[in-house]
């Protein structure tokens, strides 16, 4: 065994930021009535999931919002056992998965029975987890 | 485009990579930039600037670049701190080589370092997940660096039939090559049963698909041919002849696809047309690239163009990318047994590149034949993309 090092603590240094949302309010009120939100620019027609108040590609500040449903499919997820810090309300390993719905693909948390398959059809709906954050949850369609 | 100025490396330095926590980052940035200098047989005052890099946050000095640079005795020789997620380091080396490039400087170094565990892993997987987009991505859905990966890897899986073997053989291998590399984290080989059987971190990928979390510095002395005609080094030095640079979304939705990744494939495109590679299997003796999971080695064998899309899983499993293979790949152990202290390891992945260029890679020396190595530096899962050909 080695020789245990000498040590100090740093002073403590909480660090937590004011989030300044105001240009995409619609997408998180759009949450807690369950609806999911993308934007599409008015000028070029780009679609932006998440969405956007600029055009990235015309430069337009002109976007219209869209509600983004039906089914979609998963073209990718992972199972996350080790939980960041900010996450330890989780009580077991949770899903993230990202499912294409038309133009838009949209990030959720998938909740089933049985890991999700790529390819595998989903509808999304929106609800608060246990920290209080509304978000996506997708389900098997 | 450009100049035709030659640049090229004449000092590398690198830490023993690990826990290193009996050092402050000061101290840990100073053993690899004193090998440097040492390696490139010049003296402190002959530096002109100084390129400090680091992905930060979770070492207490948050803002480490003067810090450093004063320990170093580069007080008043820049610095500048850049940052590129774990693709901090090359971009570390671009800044270092662009100004000498561009006659501003004649001598320049560039420092990459990372202490990674004053913080728990906890605090750790928060600041990594927050390497894609805060507001969309972690808040929300609490996104970790593994979970990325694995988002890639399960795209792969199912398209191409990728197996967690394939995945398991890459750190085989990457283990067994660190074993002989004193400056690895793990200088131990572990085997195909255990890496198989080990726990999941992010499905689909297990503890040992994943690099651990590293302490560690890189340096490396970047020249004009002028100043290294000047200073005698012209046999030591080991030439920059390609540069390619990309990058990708910063959330995952907005992504094409996720089976390979963009950034790859577009600055190793833009890095072979400026060094001439037609072929990269046939032109390179030896690559560094960027495995910071198992699943990112299988993608880079596709996009830097080693083996056709969807074959990387094949490549592994046939010996392709070992000693005495098509293309020896992380013979230094890589990222994933070697340590991937983000902002030292692409600077790191200079050193072992110079190494074996030079021919002093002791039992983990390839045979040269073009004289010609490749480094493939990511950050994010290709929110930064940088690869670079050095050759002698």
């Amino acid at each position: 065994m080695a020789e245990e090092k000498f040590k100090m603590e740093s002073r403590t240094f909480v660090l937590k930021h004011e989030l300044p949302v105001s240009r995409v309010e619609k997408y998180w009120k759009g949450l807690e009535e369950g609806k999911i939100y993308g934007t599409t620019c008015k000028s070029c027609g780009a679609k932006f999931s998440p969405p956007q108040a600029d055009c990235s590609y015309c430069y337009s500040s002109n976007m219209e919002w869209v509600e983004i449903g039906g089914e979609g499919e998963i073209e990718c997820f992972t199972q996350l056992y080790s939980f960041p810090q900010g996450f330890d309300f989780a009580e077991k390993p949770y899903i993230i998965a990202v499912a294409r719905f038309g133009d838009f693909k949209v990030m959720g948390w998938f909740e089933g029975e049985e890991l999700p398959e790529v390819g595998q059809k989903v509808k999304a709906e929106t609800k608060q987890d246990a920290s209080g954050v509304w978000k996506v949850y997708f389900t098997p369609a | 485009m450009g100049n035709d100025r030659r640049v090229g490396i004449i000092g590398v330095g690198c830490s023993k990579f690990g826990i290193r926590d009996e050092l402050t980052v000061q101290e840990l940035a100073f053993e690899a930039v004193k090998e440097a200098i040492e390696d490139a047989r010049i003296t402190r005052e002959d530096i002109e600037l100084s390129v400090a890099g680091t992905a930060g946050t979770r070492s207490y000095e948050l803002m480490p670049a003067v810090p450093i640079n004063e320990y170093c005795g580069f007080a008043g020789k820049g610095p500048i701190r850049v940052e590129a997620a774990c693709a901090t380091g090359s971009a570390a080396v671009y800044t270092a080589y662009a100004s000498v490039k561009a006659g501003i400087a004649d001598i320049a170094i560039a420092i990459g370092f990372e202490k990674m565990n004053e913080v728990d892993t906890p605090t750790s997987l928060a600041v990594g997940g927050r390497s894609g987009s805060y507001l969309w991505e972690f808040h929300q859905y609490g996104t970790t660096f593994p979970g990325y990966y694995a988002m890639h890897a399960s795209a792969h899986m199912a398209r191409y039939g990728t197996t967690d073997k394939q995945l398991a053989l890459v750190a085989v291998k990457n283990h067994r090559n660190a074993a002989k590399n004193p400056k690895a984290q793990f200088q131990k080989e572990i085997s195909l049963e255990k890496a198989v059987s080990s726990r999941y971190v992010a499905y689909p990928l297990r503890l040992f698909d994943c690099s651990a979390i590293t302490d560690g510095s890189s340096a490396a002395v970047i020249a004009s041919e002028e100043k290294i005609k000047e200073l005698g080094l012209k046999d030591k030095a080991v030439w920059v002849e390609g540069v390619g640079y990309s990058s990708d979304t910063a959330n995952m939705p907005k992504r094409v696809d996720y089976a390979g990744l963009k950034a790859t494939v577009e600055a190793s495109r833009m890095a072979y047309e400026m060094a001439g590679i037609e072929d990269p299997v046939k032109d390179l003796d030896v690559v560094a690239l960027h495995d910071c999971f198992t699943i990112a080695e299988i993608m880079a064998y596709e996009d830097l163009g080693f083996c056709r899309k969807g074959e990387g899983g094949k490549f592994i499993e046939n010996g392709d990318s070992d000693f005495g293979g098509k293309i020896p790949v992380n013979t230094f152990g890589g990222l994933k047994a070697k340590g991937h202290p983000l902002g030292a390891t692409g600077v790191a992945m200079f050193y072992e590149i110079v190494k074996q260029l030079r021919g002093e890679a002791k039992d983990l020396q390839v045979d040269l034949k073009t004289y010609k190595g490749l480094t493939h530096n990511i950050g994010g899962t290709g929110h930064f993309g940088w690869v670079f050909i050095l050759g002698v």
